[in-house]
């Protein structure tokens, strides 16, 4: 089961590094998680938005159904906004 | 947190609102600070959500994160994708909030401040929140069915198929109104019809460059499409200083209005990727951004209330609305309060995104404070205004004249004084030419905005570019709302006719498509274009109508709410349910009842008909109409608004028997009998 992508808290966010809890942060963790950080916003920023998340489909092939054809980039947008406006409930008043 | 610090935390918290209160109640006499009007909302809004939210969550809904939600049963990677709640509340705000809780607050303003306030901190935690919550609920207990699919599951094939009648009709009021606002607010407006018609272009080059150009790549898009936005509103005042394009973008309400239709027509045809969708997530980028700004701007400027606390109109003699506080304050104010259509939004995507049950008090129950907080926000906004410069906007030309002297002597002798002058440099700060009757809202909402970020930024110099930036987002979100809905009441209409003659529901087939487009748009086009040429302004009947429907819709949606509490054995609490479901019938009804019968002909639809009809049977021409033909109009149109509104009453009333009916059955059942997915099924369907 796949939890949400991109989840600040979520210890499966892609480039967390493990860093030891008691050593004090080196600076290159420090930047990993920066740019962890920044990513895990970026995302959140995407799904904020509705905006298709094209990482967080092939996270989720790669665990639900791997080895099966994926969309590529331009598919899986395509496919993801035209099923989001086509028929979906109307915005509201 | 331990318990000692939460109850002192709350206790503060209860303290502070109280104090807001306090300062709003007993400054009679001299000007309040609007950030004590927001101060006492967010209070209240944070109690409610702690108290009576957690009420709900724990006791009435008994939600249970064992259960596994529709987001995690069907994870695709695409609809179904279970979500952050902060990120979910977010974008289920964004799908909320939309034009409707920053119109209706401003016009019901005309009473004061105080009672639209009252109106909805009291709707939003007792009806609205309750609604959207338990709304969002009941679909996540069903595998995120929508509103009719749960009505027809609980109540039976009748009622579902009454209520998606009820739905359409609403939406045609929704649209037609939504786009009188915009007409309103763009007549004779160069530079705000320029900005406008700037995004259609502008969302094209964004939906080429994410489809075609670089595909996939929204966000880059996104930032061009901001930044072109930008660059058109600056532009907007060149262009309507130019000899040549100021008078071309100078249009009339007619010409606006068929406009609108032809817009409509043509943008629901399109691919969704070629405008629809660049164009909401512009909206979106814009609703947000200006929600936090202008909350920031009012406890930074702390503008003094201008308005009263309540004024004469209380009686119903307004000339923003006709009728009386009890009950046209409840429909004037719907979004904001309570909205009906906030239970297809809860019962369409978000109920795919929920990752666990418990997240759903955050983003159902509060996400419509949010929304109330929009709502206040927009009192806040009109009621900084002077008053006499508030009724100079939006009392129709019928009553104010057309010139700035004639409308200043009107307005003092209601009490709000006001001179010619003070209407004509009001008009100047915001780079118009006229302030006059322009009712729907979205103008006055953007002088009170204007002014107040004004002050925080840029001075007077800016107030002209604040002003027609608050016009530009309130037109965006409502031309997407205008595409997006007339392409959903095409399906709507597609389906029914498909079951009329096969061959038009299939929505592969081109004239199919064309006709039922045609339809949709023809319908609310019919509504805004009699709204447009109505000459006693077309809001203060249009926007009754929809805050009758909505409610109604509202009233439908909690009648559900009940039936599902009671068919799953929670009896005890269906009062909280039960209560906003008898409030709404019993303002609603009245409201339904008086538009039609009411013998006022201010008010009744069927009194102002029958007015003009029989004095075009006598050949007198009554104003403000100016030919026996315009009287007989004036008369059909009367007519037509009462047999919608006699729809609304008929069905919410047809529904409640279908409620009652299910409830007796299920009360006398010993066993649940509500078709959730049983708590087993979910738990099988995880994975080990």
């Amino acid at each position: 089961m796949s939890r949400s992508v991109g989840h600040p808290a979520d210890p499966g966010a892609p480039a967390a590094p493990h860093a030891a809890a008691d050593a004090p942060p080196s600076r290159q963790t420090r930047r990993a998680r920066l740019a962890a950080a920044l990513h895990a916003a970026h995302r959140n920023y995407l799904h904020l938005f509705g905006i298709p998340d094209y990482e967080r489909y092939l996270a989720h092939m790669t665990q639900a159904h791997p080895g099966e054809p994926r969309l590529s980039r331009r598919e899986f947008c395509a496919h993801a906004i035209d099923r989001k406006y086509s028929r979906n409930g109307p915005r509201c008043c | 947190m331990t318990k000692i610090t939460s109850v002192v935390v709350w206790i503060v918290v209860a303290a502070v609102g109280a104090f807001a209160f306090a300062a709003l109640a007993l400054g009679h006499g001299e000007s309040v600070s609007a950030a004590w009007l927001v101060t006492a909302a967010l209070a209240v809004y944070f109690i409610a959500y702690r108290f009576y939210g957690k009420y709900i969550a724990e006791r009435v809904l008994q939600l249970d994160d064992s259960r596994v939600t529709p987001a995690l049963r069907h994870n695709d990677g695409m609809d179904y994708v279970p979500t952050n709640k902060w990120v979910l509340y977010g974008h289920h705000f964004a799908a909320i909030a939309g034009a409707g809780p920053l119109v209706g607050p401003v016009l019901a303003a005309q009473m004061g401040y105080l009672p639209g306030t009252l109106w909805i901190l009291a709707g939003v935690v007792v009806a609205g929140a309750v609604q959207d919550f338990i709304v969002l609920f009941a679909s996540v207990r069903r595998d995120g069915k929508s509103l009719g699919e749960m009505i027809k599951m609980e109540l039976g094939p009748v009622p579902g198929s009454l209520a998606l009648v009820g739905v359409l009709a609403i939406m045609i009021i929704i649209l037609a109104v939504l786009s009188l606002v915009v007409v309103k607010a763009l007549t004779a407006s160069p530079w705000g019809l320029f900005t406008i018609a700037a995004t259609v272009p502008i969302a094209l080059i964004m939906g080429v460059y994410m489809r075609v150009l670089r595909p996939g790549r929204v966000g880059e898009a996104s930032a061009i499409g901001v930044v072109l936005l930008l660059a058109s509103l600056v532009f907007g005042q060149t262009v309507a200083n130019d000899p040549v394009w100021g008078p071309a973008f100078t249009l009339t309400g007619t010409q606006l209005a068929w406009a609108l239709i032809g817009y409509g027509a043509v943008a629901s045809s399109l691919p969704v990727w070629l405008m629809l969708a660049p164009r909401d997530y512009l909206s979106t980028f814009l609703k947000i951004g200006t929600v936090v700004a202008l909350a920031i701007g009012i406890y930074v400027v702390a503008p003094p209330l201008a308005m009263p606390q309540t004024t004469r109109f209380l009686d119903g003699s307004g000339p923003v609305f006709a009728g009386a506080l009890f009950p046209f304050l409840f429909i004037t104010i719907a979004c904001g309060a309570v909205s009906g259509f906030h239970s297809l939004i809860s019962s369409g995507t978000t109920p795919k995104m929920i990752e666990r049950e418990s997240h759903m008090r955050l983003i159902g129950f509060g996400g419509m404070l949010a929304e109330s907080f929009v709502a206040i926000m927009a009192i806040c906004a009109a009621c900084v205004l002077q008053p006499g410069v508030y009724f100079a906007m939006n009392a129709p030309a019928a009553v104010i004249g057309t010139t700035a002297a004639q409308a200043a002597q009107v307005i003092s002798n209601w009490g709000f004084t006001i001179t010619p002058d003070m209407i004509a440099q009001t008009a100047k700060d915001i780079g118009e030419t006229t302030i006059l009757s322009r009712a729907g809202g979205a103008p006055t909402l953007a002088v009170g905005m204007a002014q107040i970020l004004a002050q925080a930024i840029g001075g007077k110099a800016m107030e002209a570019l604040w002003y027609h930036f608050a016009i530009l987002f309130e037109a965006l979100f409502i031309l997407t709302a205008v595409d997006a809905g007339t392409r959903v009441g095409r399906f709507m209409i597609q389906d029914m006719l498909g079951h009329v003659y096969r061959p038009l529901g299939n929505t592969e087939l081109l004239p199919a498509n064309f006709l039922a487009t045609g339809l949709c748009v023809a319908l609310w086009g019919y509504f805004l274009y009699q709204g447009v040429v109505d000459p006693l302004g077309g809001i203060n009947t249009l926007w009754q109508l929809f805050g009758v429907g909505n409610q109604m819709l509202a009233g439908i949606a909690l009648l559900l709410c009940s039936s599902v509490l009671v068919k799953m054995k929670r009896e005890r609490y269906a009062w909280v349910t039960l209560v906003p479901t008898a409030w709404l019938l019993v303002t609603t009804l009245t409201a339904g009842i008086q538009k039609i019968f009411h013998s006022d002909p201010r008010i009744g639809f069927l009194a102002l008909a029958n007015k003009f009809s029989e004095a075009a049977a006598h050949g007198t021409v009554l104003a403000p109409a100016k030919s026996i033909g315009e009287m007989q109009r004036v008369a059909f149109n009367n007519y037509l608004d009462a047999a919608v509104c006699a729809v609304f009453v008929a069905l919410v009333l047809a529904m409640c028997v279908f409620a009652i009916k299910i409830c007796v059955q299920a009360l006398r059942q010993a066993q649940p009998s509500a078709v959730e997915i049983p708590p087993l099924a979910s738990a099988q369907a995880l994975p080990a």
